[in-house]
């Protein structure tokens, strides 16, 4: 148990250096704030680095597809921390109808790619900070925790390297941002145990309802529900920590389907 | 021991040729390395389709998909609309173990859950349900549990975190490679077979870290495939030179750009109707469905008398398929042509169980992942996964250079168990 609090405290300190760090460096920076549990964990952090006030503008793109409860999460909070918000829509494209209600990685992501850069180069933001996992994505995994974007906000981690922050200052002309990733070192995992150990609010979808519950609620990832009863962040945590899919099969045949077909989907088919 | 020798067959599930090649000159494989300098390493074709439950039917048979029945993970069975995931159970044709008069050590086989009575030992590979039914005979079982042995990663963590799935895939790896030395030099036997699967899933979800040396994952991903060498070395050290040594896997793998949904664009172009929100999947699809797909790109018409509410008569027929080949020919993502060959049913199926089989099979394009399931509401879309299986690519290794046959051009994973044989008569002569 020590030992987790020890890791987590770790995770903590280190995420909120460099918040104060990018903070210090670039002033002129804003938050994205997908009212997910991780960049909800980030604004958490945000107010511990600051001393519960946020001193930037926070954005939410908003697709026009989310939740009900996800608006309802936003405004609350939004509210009762003192948050500048600015929703970010990109009218012209969800009037042509860019995104579906669960739509994934490709179209969401030009919703939100078109929206943000309009809002970033309207404002002069300087740097953004993002609460993404390094073992989110596949495609995350070359991340970095300081990431310059060219114009086109196309990855560009060869040309970057980690920590040099005066090479960042310098890079930082006026066609680029820097993205400052706190949490990049997290796992779901760790993201759950500190949401656990601060109490944290979090967006109801996350918990188990009629035998599902969301695991991520963003609209980059997969919006399906995943078979679970975890109703308590306690559940869920011990449901990362604990249960894999063959522990929670049983014998009756449909179960054994939902089993294969839950171990045919964590692979990718389906 | 017979003057014969006995037969190794080692798998590497999806590993391709050209990976293998590579890993073995840039070191990561130092012992495959010495492998190839004496034998034959041939790139060879997986079956239509390229997935490892039919390829491993295959490779075990020797038969087309029409001979063994398995067409996929899953099917549908005639009459129904129900998914249903084929087994060993579902295996028509006997694997090469039930044909042998010797004694087999078979571990870690795809598609072989759940294990029957046979003559040796048997530990079935994915999917199994539970280790209870995956061992043979029954009396092993408290051996392999004591060695922590589990048939596979559980690739539920790679969603979760990366490091754990690595761990998990570490572990599994090393338990299997105890239970290997465990038969090995515990069970009599004249064949011995084992698979590795963990490269499959490694593959699957980090193959941009194979490429990319600057990936966090790099030394990770070569690391696997370093103790997976480890583990063939000490199988070789321990052959003698009389020994048949084969080695193959079971389909070809490649950089996965989209996921494109085969039964997203069947209903955008009319030939297949369901309502999205219901629950139950197939069970939703409606009298003017024409033609479905199930995984990874099958495709079957909704064939009259065929399924419950099938309206293909069988006059149709001819004009639906040209119709689906056609779109599919000309059907193209960011520019690119989704797929790289298009198959009929009488192309590439012979056997007595060819009305089970889809009417047409796609292959997918370079990096174009197809998929059938129903709940895609777009037709591409990004993915967590990196790697795709391919339908060339795959491999063959044979140790010795003499007196091994040749391989011959279109040799596909269904041929290993012939060659074999000849391989055998061969070394009897
Ligand atoms: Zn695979």
């Amino acid at each position: 148990m020590t030992k987790t609090l020890d890791h987590l405290s770790r995770l903590e300190n280190q995420s909120i250096f460099i918040i104060r760090e990018a903070y210090s460096q670039f002033r002129n920076i804003a938050m994205l704030w997908s009212i997910g549990k991780d960049s909800t964990t980030l604004m958490w952090l945000v107010r511990k680095a600051f001393f519960g006030k946020v001193p930037f503008a926070v954005l939410h793109i908003d697709t026009g597809y989310k939740f009900k409860e996800i608006y309802d999460f936003r405004d609350t909070y939004a509210q009762q921390w003192g948050i500048n918000l600015m929703v970010v829509k990109n009218d012209e494209a969800i009037a042509q109808g860019v995104c579906p209600k669960t739509g994934k990685f490709e179209c969401c992501n030009q919703l939100k790619t078109e929206a943000l850069k309009q809002t970033m180069d309207k404002y002069k933001f300087k740097a953004l900070y993002l609460g993404i996992r390094r073992d989110e994505h596949g495609i995350r995994a070359k991340e970095r925790v300081f990431s310059t974007r060219d114009e086109d906000f196309e990855w560009d981690y060869k040309n970057q390297s980690p920590e040099l922050w005066d090479q960042y200052k310098t890079k930082a002309t006026h066609e680029e941002h820097i993205r400052v990733h706190p949490l990049l070192g997290w796992t779901e995992l760790d993201i759950w145990q500190y949401i656990l150990r601060e109490n944290i609010p979090i967006v109801s979808l996350y918990f188990a309802k009629q035998g599902r519950r969301y695991r991520s609620i963003g609209c980059e990832t997969c919006c399906s529900p995943v078979a679970s009863q975890a109703d308590t962040v306690e559940k869920i945590v011990e449901e990362l920590q604990t249960s894999t899919i063959s522990e929670r099969s049983g014998r009756a045949q449909d179960k054994e389907s939902a089993y294969i077909m839950q171990k045919l989907r964590s692979l990718g088919y389906m | 021991m017979s003057c014969m020798g006995r037969t190794v067959f080692i798998g590497l599930d999806g590993v391709p040729h050209g990976l293998l090649k590579r890993l073995a000159d840039d070191g990561t494989m130092p012992h495959c390395r010495r492998l190839f300098e004496i034998g034959n390493l041939h790139c060879i074709a997986s079956t239509i389709p390229d997935i490892s439950s039919v390829a491993w039917s295959s490779i075990i048979t020797g038969k087309n998909p029409a001979e063994h029945g398995i067409f996929g993970f899953v099917d549908i069975p005639i009459n129904t609309y129900r998914i249903s995931f084929p087994n060993y159970l579902s295996l028509k044709s006997k694997p090469f173990w039930e044909k042998s008069e010797g004694r087999s050590v078979i571990l870690n086989v795809p598609s072989t859950f759940p294990v029957r009575e046979m003559n040796g030992v048997h530990i079935s590979g994915f999917v199994s349900l539970d280790l209870e039914r995956s061992v043979y005979p029954p009396g092993l079982l408290s051996q392999v549990k004591a060695l922590d042995y589990k048939v596979d990663v559980d690739a539920e963590k790679a969603h979760v975190s990366m490091d754990m799935f690595l761990s998990d895939l570490d572990k599994t790896l090393t338990a299997r490679g105890k239970v290997c030395d465990h038969l090995w030099q515990h069970e009599k036997w004249d064949t011995f077979m084992i698979v590795f699967t963990g490269t499959d899933r490694l593959m699957h979800f980090l193959w941009d870290a194979y490429e990319d040396e600057e990936h966090w994952y790099y030394k990770a991903f070569r690391g696997h495939f370093s103790k997976v060498d480890a583990i063939v070395g000490s199988i070789i050290d321990r052959l003698n030179d009389n020994d048949i040594l084969v080695m193959c896997s079971d389909h070809g793998m490649e950089h996965l750009d989209k996921n494109v949904y085969v039964n997203a664009i069947l209903k955008e172009h009319g030939f297949l109707h369901y309502d999205p929100a219901l629950k139950g999947g197939f069970a939703n699809i409606d009298g003017r469905t024409k033609a479905f797909s199930l995984d990874p790109a099958r495709i079957y018409l909704n064939k009259r008398g065929k399924f419950p509410r099938g309206c293909v008569a069988p006059n149709d027929e001819e004009k639906i398929i040209e119709d689906i080949c056609e779109l599919f020919q000309r059907y193209a993502v960011g520019g690119k042509a989704v797929c790289k060959a298009i198959y009929r049913k009488k192309e590439i199926f012979h056997g007595p169980f060819i009305d089970l089989a889809p009417d047409i099979v796609l292959i997918g394009n370079e990096g174009i992942n197809l998929h059938s399931g129903l709940t895609a509401e777009n037709t591409s879309e990004e993915t967590i996964f990196s790697g795709k299986h391919t339908q060339h690519d795959a491999f063959l290794y044979v140790r010795g250079r003499d007196k091994c046959p040749s391989v011959k051009e279109g040799f596909n994973v269904s041929n290993i168990i012939g060659y074999i044989d000849s391989l055998k008569a061969e070394r009897w002569r």
